[in-house]
């Protein structure tokens, strides 16, 4: 079952391309969790004119945006969106969460499909990527930089390619800690408690 | 003994915690959380785009579910199956190696339904039923789910799969459009033979593929509209393409296969459109339709350039003129001409398939089986065609006529202000021209525009003796609109770039002398498309003249 990082969120750029256009970036921050979740960050700035057609179309419009989304993203259950505009600077960020995102296989070995043959990617640490695409449907008039960040408890990331020839991230990550379980650590302390208070009690009445 | 007792009982409370966490932590009844998104409706005809998860970004799937491990334990080899009764058999869909606790696993599900299903002329209500299990998991834990859904006949073809209540604009009526590719099938051994019978009775040979002619192409789409014209195919008009968003009857439309619109011998605007996307696809060249409010025409790319023509103009005796191929011809391009002006404007209801594009992305047309009854019908059409004797008066010079220059553009036939030799080169078909765009700029003539906006061509007049003089002025001038020329003169041609705060403009151009005067004529692109685009920028320079 394929999971698309390269997220189609190029829908977002309803302006169409203008005679002599400027080439657009887009910045894309998917931040993976321990479960295999993204919390994803998009942003851009831009020129006057696409700010008007941006802004016409999804800007004034949040709902149409998320639509836009979701529809974009047919594979993904989304939710949390979160919309902010820098309308001196022309600029919006937008936030959303991505369930599902990554894959994790019968041997344990999670996966993330870029779906971009000979992906460029940079590692930046060892949990932290960066990818450049340049969708051909924009003749080269938008520049998408992501960073994909992995969860610390993820290990081994490697970048591979899948049967179609794409480019892969496979890493491996151990079951989240359950976190504070009161009623356990309640019970040990108790026992050690209990079981010395006991111990210091036979010897005392020994004496 | 009552100075144990207390530390006794503290140490059998511990313990009890201790064997409770374990307890409780394991998990039970309702572990995973389901959540599913399903479709309405498949369509037949589109059944390899619902079987291709890679088709067009993957967003025909049957159902999608979000599944969540509420409990509290690790649940290892989830699988995740269905069936399709009477369609598909148990099938995997997914096995999640593992799932903590609280992580959610989207799966979605393209079934791969029979080839048979194209041969569905009724529709039907199904079901599917979606099971998950997990390692370990009782029949109580494991998971079973139905749903419900619409499987329509071959025929019908819906405009979009949004629910009415969610139709916002035009994007979400055409928002199936890309399907209509699957109704073009140019595979079909009916087409190939009636194809076959137009390329050999009507045109006397046919070479537009191979030789990329614009006149051999335009030869051949007049070619098609004989055959149609010969036969005394009818047009019958009904309810189709919708003209308003609150036209919700018209968001589904049954339409006559290619095949049974050669051999029924009548057809929709549509329908028409399909039959003729097939045959030009069948031929080898680039089909596109273009869908306009109420209305939905058929035509070519070649070269970068479009051609259309109105395949209604075959009319019909009960509905009074019947086009030639020749009219027929010039009412396509006159729409085109239309159709390329709203989109400029940004009218989203002039929209077009592109069929061999949107069968890259994964819409293929339905596999149909040969037929020899069928063929025995195009055996009567075809000698028909003979009985005919010949085409009417207006078309009777059909196989030779030039519907196009020799230089392969189509003639500017109006709309952007001028003829295209008036601006001293050919203006390509579908192109935009607007005389004096800028003003305040007194040397810009005129500017013309590809229908994508990413080429365009400018031509300066200007009061000078020579050509360097006539660079040095448009200089002068741009730079007061921010705008750096660097140019390269060789005889007369010239070479260079534009800069802005919008990017670089690559170009290139000539000077002529028109008018007591120096005429520029310059075609570029932005630098990052110039090579994209290189080949029309190339035949509109060799047009300058």
């Amino acid at each position: 079952m394929k999971k698309y990082i390269s997220l189609l969120i190029v829908l977002l750029l309803a302006t169409t391309t203008t005679g002599i256009a400027q080439q657009m970036q887009q910045k894309i921050d998917m931040r993976i969790d321990s479960i295999g979740n993204a919390k994803i960050k998009m942003s851009m700035t831009m020129t006057a004119q696409e700010w008007q057609g941006w802004a016409a179309s999804f800007g004034n419009n949040p709902a149409a945006l998320k639509r836009e989304i979701e529809r974009g993203m047919p594979g993904y259950f989304l939710d949390d969106f979160k919309l902010e505009k820098d309308e001196m600077n022309r600029s919006f960020e937008l936030s959303l969460n991505a369930y599902g995102a990554c894959d994790i296989d019968k041997r344990g070995r999670w996966t993330v499909e870029t779906d971009q043959k000979d992906a460029n990617l940079t590692k930046i640490t060892d949990h932290k990527y960066m990818l450049v695409s340049s969708p051909m449907e924009y003749g080269g008039a938008l520049q998408q930089t992501y960073t994909i960040e992995f969860p610390e408890a993820a290990t081994d990331i490697e970048v591979d390619k899948d049967a179609l020839g794409n480019s892969i991230f496979e890493f491996k990550m151990e079951r989240p800690s359950g976190g504070f379980n009161l009623l356990r650590l309640s019970g040990i302390a108790l026992l050690v408690i209990g079981g010395g208070w006991t111990g210091l009690s036979l010897v005392g009445k020994k004496n | 003994m009552k100075k144990i007792t207390i530390p006794i009982l503290v140490t059998v409370v511990g313990a009890l915690l201790l064997g409770g966490s374990f307890l409780f932590s394991s998990g039970g009844e309702g572990s995973l959380d389901v959540d599913i998104v399903k479709t309405q409706t498949i369509m037949p005809a589109a059944h390899n785009v619902y079987a291709n998860e890679d088709a067009l970004n993957g967003k025909y799937f049957l159902f999608k579910a979000k599944i969540t491990n509420s409990s509290k334990n690790t649940l290892e080899d989830v699988t995740v199956r269905y069936r399709i009764p009477g369609f598909v058999e148990w099938t995997e869909l997914d096995v999640i190696g593992e799932m903590f606790p609280g992580q959610t696993a989207s799966v979605r599900c393209y079934p791969k339904f029979p080839e048979s299903i194209a041969e569905k002329m009724t529709e039907s209500t199904e079901k599917a039923e979606i099971e998950i299990t997990w390692d370990g998991a009782t029949e109580d834990e494991m998971i079973e789910e139905e749903i419900g859904f619409r499987i329509s006949n071959r025929s019908e073809y819906m405009f979009t799969n949004i629910p009415a209540s969610e139709i916002a604009g035009w994007a979400d009526v055409y928002n199936n459009d890309a399907l209509l590719a699957c109704f073009v099938t140019p595979n079909d051994p009916i087409v190939q033979y009636y194809t076959q019978n137009i390329q050999e009775k009507i045109l006397m040979g046919e070479a537009a593929s191979v030789s990329k002619d614009p006149n051999e192409a335009v030869r051949f789409l007049g070619g098609i509209y004989n055959a149609t014209l010969l036969s005394h195919m009818v047009y019958s008009g009904t309810k189709g393409i919708p003209e308003t968003l609150q036209d919700i009857s018209a968001f589904s439309q049954q339409n006559r296969l290619p095949r049974e619109v050669i051999t029924g011998n009548t057809g929709l605007c549509l329908e028409l459109s399909l039959l003729y996307a097939s045959i030009l696809s069948n031929a080898g060249l680039d089909p596109f339709i273009f869908l306009v409010p109420g209305h939905a025409y058929p035509g070519f790319r070649l070269n970068g350039q479009y051609y259309a023509i109105e395949a209604t103009g075959i009319g019909g005796e009960g509905l009074g003129k019947i086009s030639s191929a020749e009219e027929a011809f010039e009412a396509g391009m006159k729409q085109l001409n239309e159709f390329f002006q709203k989109q400029q404007q940004g009218d989203p209801r002039y929209t077009y398939v592109d069929v061999h594009l949107v069968n890259k992305m994964g819409a293929t047309p339905m596999a149909l089986k040969d037929d020899n009854f069928l063929r025995k019908k195009v055996d009567d059409i075809v000698a028909s065609w003979g009985k005919a004797g010949s085409l009417p008066k207006a078309s009777s010079g059909g196989n030779t006529t030039r519907y196009v220059s020799n230089n392969g553009s189509a003639s500017n036939t109006g709309g952007g202000g001028g003829g295209g030799r008036a601006l001293s080169f050919a203006v390509p078909s579908g192109w935009q021209t607007m005389m004096r765009p800028m003003p305040e700029v007194g040397i810009l003539t005129a500017q013309a525009l590809s229908p994508d906006q990413y080429v365009s061509v400018s031509v300066y007049d200007i009061a000078v003796s020579n050509g360097s003089d006539a660079m040095y002025t448009i200089s002068n001038v741009l730079a007061n609109y921010g705008m750096s020329v660097e140019f390269e003169m060789e005889g007369n041609n010239v070479y260079g770039n534009t800069y802005s705060s919008n990017g670089t403009f690559t170009w290139m151009g000539k000077t002529l002398r028109k008018n007591g005067g120096i005429r520029v004529v310059a075609v570029g692109a932005p630098d990052y498309a110039f090579n994209q685009y290189s080949g029309v920028i190339n035949q509109v320079f060799n047009s300058i003249r």
